[in-house]
Order: C-alpha cells, then structure tokens, then sequence
C-alpha cells in the first residue's frame, strides 16, 4: 500500500477546504499560515439542528503532530461545551469518542469534528444543559 | 510492497547521474517520498542559497504528476508561504514522459525566471511587478536568511 507523508496528507486535507469540497457542518483551517510544518490547525463545528447546540459555533483548536496520520490529533475545544466525551478544560477525551479511540490513518480532521457532531446529536447528548453562548475556556 | 520498475530507474539514474546543483533522496521506510536540496541558480537572488524540499510520488504515479514543497522559506511569486509551488508541469501539463529529473529542473528554472503574472503569492507579485529592485532585494536577504 503506498502510504502518503504526513505533510502532503495534511496539504490534501487543506486544499478540500480550500476548494470548498468540504462538509458545510464543519471546517478545519491552519492556525497560522506561515507553519510551515502545519502542526496547528482550528477547526469549527455547527451544532447540530434540533439539540441543545443549534446554531452555535464551536471551535477548536487541533494538533497534528510529527507522527500524524500514523497517531491521532490533538483536540481541543475552545468554545465551553457540555459534552460527556470533553473534560473540564476543553479537551476531548480520546478514549470517549470512537474516531479516536479507534484511529485509522485514513480518518481526517474533518471526519474527527463530523463525529463530534454526531456525538452531540446522540439522544443522550442532545438535550444536555449548556454553557451560555460564546463562553471561552480560560487560555 | 513492490515499487513500480519506472521508479526503481528514475531513483538509480538520480543517484548515478545527478541533475547539476539538485540531489534527492528517497526515504528509507517509504521510497516514493524523496528530501530534495536544490541550490539557487547562479546570477539569480537565490543564488548561494540551498533549498529543501519534499517530493512524494502518489500511487498513480506516472499517470498523476509528483507532489512537491519548499520547506526552506523562499521569496519567491509562484512559491506561498506553505513552500507549494504554481508550476505549469505539476498540474495541467504534466505528461508521464516527464520525470522526476525533470520537475526538478523545471523549479530550478522557475527560479532563474519568476512568473509574477501568475503568482500564487499575491502580495510577493504585487511587489515583483511593483518594484522589482525591491523584490529582488528582498529575495537575496530571505535566501540569506533562511537557505544558508
């Protein structure tokens, strides 16, 4: 199987965006346009229709380190979240959500965040109490 | 994992006849994905400097051109600030007559001759087309900088 470097992956998950091949629910971005390592990315998602998350906008901040797509990113959400697979801080618990927790190289940062908000459309989530809207966490 | 003969070839010629002032490497786990130091043309801004950069020749290789980046920053009209490089060759007019020598030698030429009419860095034409002293100057002191 020819596998793909880690940089050129992550410039093919860029240029979707870029072309706006991507999903309308979720985005992924660099962070700062001159990493030329491309190791700091931000992504958004739009909270699903008909939960307690409609029409907000989540961000995040997400990490693709040396060893991606070999290993998983990093995410972090920087909008406060209610959502059992995310700690007090922000961060999302690998082992909480099933695109992580059984990574294959072939998943994108994009079908990470997509899962998120399937995650939060589940009908144990969907209805979960909520911080009021555009509340950051700290740093 | 058998690589195709074509780039068994292609990586035993650059190795046993190089192309003058480019060397490529292969990785040793992943022998379609090659380090690349390329050194500035004389008589150009770039001119001393030696530029990194990563090719990775995808599955369908040679039907689909290689990928190719600039990790050594670099001033430059048609290079961005992510090294990725608006060459002609690596898109539309890409044949699977070229070669890897070949793509090579088109950015060493890409060098010698800046096309800011078809820029991928907008701000980095505008001055080219604006003030080239300026441009110039300000390539020679990035390849300086970063490519020495």
């Amino acid at each position: 199987m020819v596998q793909t470097p880690r940089n050129f992956r992550l410039l093919e998950e860029l240029e979707k965006g870029e072309k706006g091949l991507g999903s309308d629910a979720c985005s992924i971005g660099l962070a700062n346009l001159d990493d030329i390592s491309m190791t700091n990315w931000t992504g958004t998602i739009l909270g699903p229709p008909h939960s307690a998350y409609e029409n907000r906008i989540y961000a995040l901040s997400i990490e693709a380190g040396p060893e991606y797509p070999v290993k998983p990113p990093v995410m972090k959400f920087l909008t406060r979240v209610n959502l059992p697979c995310v700690d007090s801080e922000g961060n999302v618990i690998p082992q909480e959500l099933n695109a992580l927790a059984k990574w294959k190289p072939e998943t994108t940062m994009e079908a990470v965040l997509l899962s998120l908000r399937k995650f939060m459309a589940q009908p144990q989530n969907r209805n979960l109490s909520q911080p009021s809207e555009g509340e950051m966490y700290a740093n | 994992m058998a690589l195709p003969k074509r780039i068994i070839k292609e990586t035993e010629r650059l190795v046993t006849d190089p192309v003058s002032g480019i060397i490529a490497t292969p990785h040793e786990e992943n022998l379609r994905y090659f380090d690349v130091s390329l050194e500035g043309p004389p008589g150009t801004p770039y001119e001393g400097g030696v530029f990194k950069l990563e090719l990775f020749l995808p599955e369908d290789y040679p039907m689909t051109a290689p990928r190719l980046r600039f990790l050594t920053r670099i001033y430059h009209p048609n290079i961005d600030r992510l090294g990725r490089i608006c060459l002609d060759v690596l898109k539309d007019h890409w044949s699977p007559a070229m070669q890897i020598r070949t793509i090579l030698l088109s950015v060493q030429a890409l060098l010698s001759s800046p096309n800011p009419d078809d820029p991928l860095a907008n701000d980095v034409a505008a001055i080219w087309k604006e003030n080239e002293p300026l441009a110039v100057q300000t390539a020679k002191e990035w390849t300086e900088k970063y490519a020495m």
